[in-house]
């Protein structure tokens, strides 16, 4: 009770511009949840669960003591998930178990599972500072001094996710300090040259002679400092570019050049290089709102890739931009802007999985036809067809079923269409066959989720379920066993398929495999690189009929894609949560459930349309706010 | 026991601030013989991975005494210098409990480690320093580069397995427990980062004068920032922190070239070099994406590092444990794939091809290696280079008896030209002998490590 107090306490005096959660609701759910766990979980999993997972043992290193004791810490959510995706699959109590849950009894438990999340405190979790990417850096310089963003092309490429992996090293700040130079000689005059265009701007006017030239480079260094550091410079910032300035200048060197160096030094700066919290807090706080100047960058990196621009700027100096009505509108001009398909390069192409298909093997003497060009216009298929959907304003349901993509002449022969398409260029198709159409019959999607020379069914529906519904896949389980100890000679007659579906008849496989070989299958009347076809390679036709869970059939990839499509509060839920978790930086955690719950309620009712998807993440609450993480007396990293 | 190779921790510590307060690269001149004390090149330390393990009838011999004479096919590259090599059969690897789906992303980041990542935090990175990272603490400050990392092909793989942050499918090295180490996969930027030679914008070949000061500054200011932080938070400014200080050194290094390059042109001979030593090998470049050729310049330019003295400690992951593949060995199947053979001929075949064709890479380098001349010897003489994976074999995920080749003989204190066909130890075992070989003194052992390999030694 006193935490929900707490968190009302908060929540009222917050500037409530990104307040999804009834707080009143919340209470009456987490007292809701508390006793359904005490009555509900507690017994069920001491009856079932302990003999193994608990009173110090942890057979497969689960222990659910702590878990029981704390259920709603972030520890425990991994305890929790764990559970619901066994239980849920039979695969816990195991077979040879002295006693096993009724169907009732399961079902109720993992309802009970489904309101743990109740039990988190309202958090929207710590602020992640993060490196600008090679992109982000490229743009931001390009903003900056109007240099090629191809400057930076050198850097080496980062590795991202939903854990995003910030290492840097040695190599790179020598080219961040490489980069500097080049950037600098591109834009300054050399030596006593007369002063570029770029130059003036950056540095004004040469002060006078007889001027104080210290004063003047500070107030040089507090506007440098202000754009490139994307917020105003605190006083010890400043303090060490006028040292640098001065040191510039006890080694004689000129007005200009010891600018240079200053400037230099901003460009290594991890206050430029890194997307850095503005000021300290106040102390005695636990969570407060970003401040606009944080706002204003979180905003712009996720969407245009760069630095906020004039606008976005003067609305954080103004103080203006946390203001809901102002917010909104800032988001919607974002997304209107060419510069958000930052958005599909930074975060679609991630998500779809693209990203490694420029790189990926094919055998080339099956498949000669995934040349570069090929592989480009698959990539921009997808960007072009996200990109409609944001522009658009349409429904997330049409990543599945929509009727139009995009294409040149390259791409237009694995559709068959190269007749009626000519021309490099991508334009927009509307398609009449309802087999294609939509992620799931895009030859890059197609072709990212295939080995290099056949299709893998199986690799498409653990896709499907994980990229496209959000479901969890576990993983195949150690010594898988072999299946293929049987009668060689009967194995060699049989199908892909057939012999694919061996593993539904070993119980250890069966019950992932029963559900995502069926969508693979449902897809293998494309070939490998997305082609359509009715035989397979070893000639035999393509069996694409199968059943889902819940009695739905399917006998084509249209039929298998209706009923994908039906699914539109999963196909908007796991959207929501990978754009959310990209846009924090973070993985998600227990509130974070509730607030993509809120975000939900208020997409069914719009239609699931992409706008209101991206704006709801934009102004939520654990996107406008953060938790401050006490900072902690780590041991110094100073020589 | 474990005190054999324990030492008081404040002796390494001790050892560690001596190199980083000597005047940098004032040190390089490991070859001066000023105070007429014999000559001892210094120890280097080589890693090489291989995902997915071997087919373990043509990777182990049948017994000690064919080892040199008959070694199995696996090995067949390595002929010429059998006699420098060691194999040890018997070495386990990290038991892989809670994390039983996840043997993939493991075989990597606990092959220097020898050891698990926090289950509780295993979304972040949160293992151990590793030990090509805790030699480089060591050994780092002497040379101009601490440690080298190189990898064939980027690491982009995206996968979490268990809940495992996809970084530990792809960094063997951890300069500390949360900091992954990336590799370089550029020949051209490994080319610059050790010699300064570069025709690409946005390298660092000339030293600015005042560069060094500037960056001095600038890192005062960070660490204000950081002090304001939270943990996690000053784990990623420490990383910047040493990134930009192993620049400032860099720096150093340029300025001593051209120090030493004015000192040559004006007739004072380098004074790095002994008399005997074989002259810097050549690096060239290959024009087409061929893999043996790229994997042969990235051993090329490890051969280099060390002849030169650019570095003591070097890290190369031959191949990543994500569908890579083999067009050159005439079929275009990936690498894990095949490793599912469930010992059907074709798969197995390619298996052995695959593994066959990284250990002949291997022996590429360390064959160079040994046909340099230093000091009294050859450059391998003074080299500990080890080849390994991290599953014994890929087709159980066995990790019993994992497959490692130690080739040099580490200046005299590794016993070569031997199979040891019965090795009681793990992974932990194994990396802290390497260690205790190169002259590394360790404050605890690495890993899982209980004890060190005696019979690996020279008694």
């Amino acid at each position: 009770m006193a935490m929900a107090l707490l968190g009302v306490a908060l929540t009222l005096a917050l500037p409530c511009h990104a307040q999804p959660a009834d707080d009143g609701d919340l209470a009456a759910q987490q007292a809701e949840a508390k006793k359904s766990f005490r009555e509900g979980v507690t017994p069920f999993v001491n009856t079932y669960c302990t003999e193994c997972h608990g009173d110090k043992k942890s057979k497969g290193g689960l222990n659910y003591e702590a878990a029981l004791k704390n259920p709603g810490g972030t520890a425990s959510r991994k305890h929790w998930k764990q559970a619901q995706a066994n239980v849920k699959a039979h695969d816990m109590p195991p077979e040879e178990a002295d006693r096993q849950p009724t169907d009732e009894e399961r079902q109720r438990f993992l309802d009970w599972i489904g309101k743990i999340k109740f039990l988190s405190p309202k958090d929207p979790g710590p602020f992640v500072i993060r490196r600008l990417t090679k992109a982000e850096y490229g743009n931001t310089l390009h903003d900056l001094f109007g240099v090629d963003p191809a400057v930076a092309h050198e850097l080496p490429d980062e590795v991202s996710g939903a854990g995003y992996l910030n290492t840097l090293s040695p190599l790179q700040s020598e080219q961040y300090l490489g980069i500097a130079n080049e950037v600098l000689d591109r834009i300054l005059a050399p030596g006593e040259a007369p002063p570029t265009e770029v130059q003036k701007r950056l540095f004004g006017e040469p002060p006078a002679p007889g001027a104080d030239l210290e004063a003047a480079a500070g107030l040089v260094a507090r506007a440098l400092a202000r754009k490139a550091y994307r917020r105003p410079p605190s006083e010890e910032e400043l303090d060490v570019l006028s040292g640098v300035f001065d040191l510039a200048r006890a080694n004689h060197l000129g007005y200009p050049a010891a600018l240079r160096l200053m400037l230099k030094a901003i460009l290594v700066s991890p206050q430029f290089l890194f997307i850095t919290p503005a000021k300290e807090a106040e102390p005695g706080r636990t969570i407060v709102p970003l401040d606009d100047h944080q706002l204003a960058s979180r905003l712009s990196y996720l969407v245009w890739a760069t630095m906020p621009d004039a606008e976005l700027s003067a609305l954080a100096d103004g103080g203006q931009l946390h203001e809901p009505a102002v917010l909104e509108a800032q988001v919607r001009r974002l997304l209107a802007d060419p510069r958000s398909r930052a958005l599909f390069d930074g975060f679609g192409a991630q998500w779809l999985g693209l990203g490694e298909l420029k790189s990926k093997t094919f055998d080339t003497a099956k498949f000669p036809q995934m040349t570069p060009a090929m592989r480009t216009a698959m990539v921009d298929e997808a960007r072009l067809f996200f990109d409609s959907l944001v522009r658009e304003n349409q429904s997330v349901v049409r990543f599945v079923d929509g009727d139009y993509t995009f294409l040149n002449e390259t791409l237009a022969t694995l559709y068959g269409l190269e007749k009626s398409v000519t021309g490099p260029e991508m334009r927009r198709v509307t398609l009449t066959d309802a087999n294609r159409g939509g992620i799931l019959g895009m030859p890059g999607i197609l072709a990212t989720t295939s080995f290099p020379n056949r299709t893998s069914p199986v690799k498409r529906g653990v896709w499907v379920l994980e990229q496209v519904l959000g479901e969890h896949v576990p993983p195949a389980p150690p010594n898988i066993p072999a299946l293929e100890k049987q009668d060689q000679n009967t194995v060699a007659n049989l199908t892909l398929r057939q012999r694919t579906e061996l593993h539904r008849t070993n119980a250890v496989c069966a019950n992932c495999h029963k559900i995502l070989d069926p969508i693979g299958f449902g897809l293998e009347n494309f070939d490998a690189i997305g082609r359509w076809r009715d035989q397979d390679d070893t000639g035999g036709g393509i069996d694409a009929a199968g059943e889902l869970p819940g009695g739905k059939h399917f006998a084509s990839p249209k039929e298998l894609k209706t009923i994908i499509a039906a699914r539109k509060d999963d196909l908007a839920r796991n959207l929501t949560e990978k754009l959310l978790a990209y846009a924090l930086c973070r993985q998600l955690e227990g509130y974070d459930e509730i607030v993509v719950d809120h975000l939900m309620d208020s997409l069914a009712k719009d239609g699931y349309r992409m706008q209101t998807l991206i704006i709801g993440i934009l102004t939520s609450y654990p996107f406008a706010n953060y938790r401050i993480q006490v900072p902690t007396a780590s041991p110094s990293h100073e020589n | 026991m474990r005190t054999n190779f324990l030492i008081d921790r404040r002796t390494c510590l001790k050892g560690i601030g001596a190199s980083l307060a000597l005047p940098l690269l004032q040190t390089m001149g490991w070859a001066d013989s000023t105070q007429g004390k014999p000559f001892k090149p210094p120890v280097r330390l080589g890693f090489m991975y291989m995902p997915h393990g071997v087919i373990m009838d043509q990777f182990w011999p049948a017994d000690p005494e064919s080892f040199l004479t008959t070694p199995p096919p696996a090995l067949d590259s390595l002929r010429p210098v059998l006699d420098q090599c060691l194999l040890m059969k018997g070495i386990s690897g990290v038991p892989i409990a809670p994390f039983n789906g996840a043997p993939h992303a493991l075989e990597l980041s606990t092959w220097l480690t020898a050891v698990l990542p926090d289950a509780d935090r295993r979304n972040q990175i949160n293992i151990a320093i590793s030990a090509d990272q805790i030699a480089a603490n060591y050994v780092g400050g002497l040379t101009s580069l601490p440690s080298l990392e190189l990898a064939t092909m980027p690491q982009t793989h995206k996968e979490n397995q268990e809940g495992l942050n996809e970084g530990y499918y792809s960094h063997c090295s951890f300069r500390s427990p949360t900091q992954a180490v990336p590799a370089e996969t550029n020949p051209r930027s490994v080319l610059n980062r050790l010699f300064g030679k570069s025709d690409q914008p946005g390298n660092l070949t000339q030293a600015d004068a005042l560069d060094r000061q500037m960056l001095d500054l600038v890192l005062g200011g960070a660490r204000d920032l950081r002090r304001k932080l939270p943990r996690d938070d000053q784990h990623k400014l420490d990383e910047y922190l040493d990134s930009v200080r192993s620049v400032e050194r860099r720096i150093a290094a340029i300025e001593y070239r051209q120090k030493e390059a004015a000192l040559e042109s004006a007739g004072v001979r380098a004074s790095k070099r002994h008399a005997s030593d074989s002259p810097p090998i050549e690096i060239k470049i290959p024009e087409g994406d061929k893999r043996s050729e790229y994997m042969q310049v990235m051993c090329d330019l490890n051969v280099l590092a060390f002849q030169t003295d650019t570095t003591r400690v070097s890290t190369y992951i031959g191949s990543t444990p994500n569908g890579v593949s083999y067009p050159e060995l005439g079929f275009k199947d990936e690498h894990h794939s095949q490793t599912h053979h469930n010992n059907k001929p074709g798969q197995v075949a390619k298996v052995a091809a695959i593994t066959a064709f990284n250990i002949s890479q291997f022996a590429y380098m360390v064959k160079k290696m040994h046909s340099l001349r230093e000091g009294e010897g050859t450059l391998l003489a003074n080299c500990i280079m080890m080849w390994g994976s991290g599953l014994e074999d890929g087709n159980t995920h066995g990790r019993e008896n994992l497959p490692f080749i130690v080739a040099g003989k580490g200046g005299g204190s590794i016993n070569t030209g031997r199979f040891l066909a019965n090795i009681k130890g793990n992974q932990g075992d194994l990396l802290t002998t390497l260690l205790a070989c190169a002259g590394v003194p360790l404050d605890r052992p690495i890993g899982i490590a209980t004890q060190q390999i005696k019979e690996m030694r020279n008694v």
